[in-house]
Parts: C-alpha cells; structure tokens; sequence
C-alpha cells in the first residue's frame, strides 16, 4: 500500500498516513471549503487499511490541531469512530492535542475519551 | 458617495466599534484573505489567546454559512453578504448579514429559536448529540453537519441574536443577520 500524504495548506491539515509504522498524523488548521471532500481520501485509505487483518499491532494517531470548523468535526469524529471498530483485534491510541488555553478542543477531545473508551485517547495540552 | 457622507460612514464605524468589515462577493478565497486580515486585527489591538480562537471561529462559521446558504442574487449569481468584527468595551462582536429566501426563513428560526435559551451546558449537550446523530447525513440543505449554529453558540458568551428584515415590495427574498458576542 502507498502511504498517504497531503501537504497542509492555510484552511487544510497535514495528513501522513504511514502504513508500514500503523502512524497516522493530522496536523494543523481544518476549514477546508468542502471539508467532505478533503476528507474523503483519508477515509477511504483509513477504511483500506483497517481492512487487512494485522491482530495486535497497534495503531497510533496523532491529532493537533490549532483550529477546525463545524463542517470538519463530524469527519474528525467519523475517522475516530472507525479506528474504535477494530479495538476488539488490536490496540488504537488516539493523541490528541490542544492548545493549553484552547479549552474547546480539549472538551472535545475528552469526549472522543468518553464516547470511545475502548481505545486509548490521551488528551494532552500544549504551550 | 460624496466624500463628506463617505466620512460619516467612516465615523459610524469606528464609533461603533467596527474593527474589520467587508460587504461583496463571498468565495473560499475571499474567506481565506479575511481570515488572515481579522488574525492581524485581533493581533494589532492586543486580543488574548482565547478571544482571538473564539473570534476566529465566530467569523469562518458565519462566513462560511453565507458561501454555502447565502441565496445567489438573480442578476449575476454571485453570493453576496457582509460581516463586520469589532469591539465594545470589554466585548468582541461577529455580525454578519446576506439574502435569505423566503422558504428558507422558518428553517432558520426553527434552528436559533431554541438556541436562544439554551444554558451553555445545555448547547454542550446538544452539540455532542448533534456530533454523534447520523441522521444528518441525509439532510441535503445543510453543509455545516448540523453544527454551525451550535458551535456559534457554544463560542458566543450571550444568547445568539438575529433578525429577518423582510424588503417591501420583495416576495422572494428577506435579509438575514446573525450576531454573536464574545
């Protein structure tokens, strides 16, 4: 499989998806004009990935984001909802970082905590 | 415009606090210049971290709202809005307005009525019950997951305030402006 990799612009994030590490990195800003669109690709590498069996190898994400809109928190959560799904046959650690004053995000990232708590989200403030 | 009414105009600005405005065409890259120029406003006059973040996505929800609601103007198609940032006392303000049609206006109030007396816990909850409700998946009108006005609500420190100013003589448009204080 090729690894994923969107270079970040002004209104969208940094994707690194690498298969061979199980690392999947979301860095910077999200308010794309179609945040469906822009995460249409991630969704479908993600779902093709998770698609082949790998029992027990655990798979990290990393989530830091300084900012994104409504229209992005649906997909967001989209992406993390289906990582829960394989939490029967393998290990996910979800890291998700905040902006220390950014108490918007960190709620947020203390309900992926709360809703998925089959995974291993670790809410962790920055600056 | 002579040059002593464009001088009121200025006046009325600065002494009602306005600290960016813009009135025209709305496109992604309209968004992304304006965006910028509100950081560097809310930078210039010292703004704190948190109020710069809410500000900030106070003016990409409404901004984004009238580039995917804003109903096209029949002459050239363009979406067309203003919004304004400013300042009063010790509180920011995201306004914006743009045409609305007339079918659309119950829609509207049936999402910001409720919004209106809502506590903040009680906007928590329904933004996390908005987040995890799939159903919206198949509303073909909305863009914003549903989440655009609630995340407005959840940023603004007072009650969401509009207003549907019907034109006379319009039986197709009404205008629609949306303001938030942060």
């Amino acid at each position: 499989m090729e690894n994923l990799r969107i270079a970040p612009t002004n209104e969208s994030p940094e994707i690194f998806f690498d298969y061979a590490t199980h690392r999947l990195a979301i860095r910077g800003e999200s308010y794309p004009e179609n945040a469906m669109s822009f995460y249409a690709p991630v969704r479908a590498s993600l779902a093709d990935y998770l698609a082949v069996p790998a029992p027990g190898k655990a798979v990290e994400v990393t989530c830091s984001l300084r900012y994104f809109n409504s229209s992005s928190t649906k997909l967001l959560r989209a992406l993390v909802s289906m990582l829960n799904a394989v939490t029967a046959t393998r290990p996910v650690i979800l890291r998700w970082f905040h902006d220390a004053e950014d108490d918007m995000m960190m709620e947020f990232g203390m309900d992926l905590r709360d809703e998925f708590r089959s995974m291993d989200v670790q809410v962790l403030a920055i600056g | 415009m002579n040059l002593g009414l464009f001088n009121n105009f200025c006046s009325q600005a600065a002494q009602s606090g306005i600290l960016f405005y813009y009135t025209g065409e709305f496109s992604q890259n309209v968004i992304k210049v304006m965006g910028e120029t509100v950081q560097q406003r809310m930078d210039a006059i010292g703004a704190n971290g948190p109020a710069r973040r809410k500000v900030f996505s106070a003016f990409v929800e409404m901004a984004q709202n009238i580039l995917h609601y804003a109903d096209t103007t029949p002459g050239d198609g363009a979406t067309i809005g203003a919004l304004a940032v400013g300042r009063t006392d010790d509180k920011y303000f995201v306004v914006c307005g743009n045409p609305v049609r007339l079918e659309h206006v119950a829609r509207i109030r049936e999402k910001l009525d409720p919004l209106r007396s809502m506590t903040l816990e009680e906007i928590k909850a329904a933004y996390r019950q908005q987040l995890r409700n799939d159903e919206h998946d198949q509303d073909v009108v909305s863009k914003g997951a549903g989440l655009g006005f609630l995340t407005l609500a959840r940023e603004s420190s007072e009650p969401i305030e509009y207003q549907i100013v019907h034109r006379s003589g319009d039986d197709t448009y009404a205008e629609f402006y949306l303001r938030a204080a942060i």
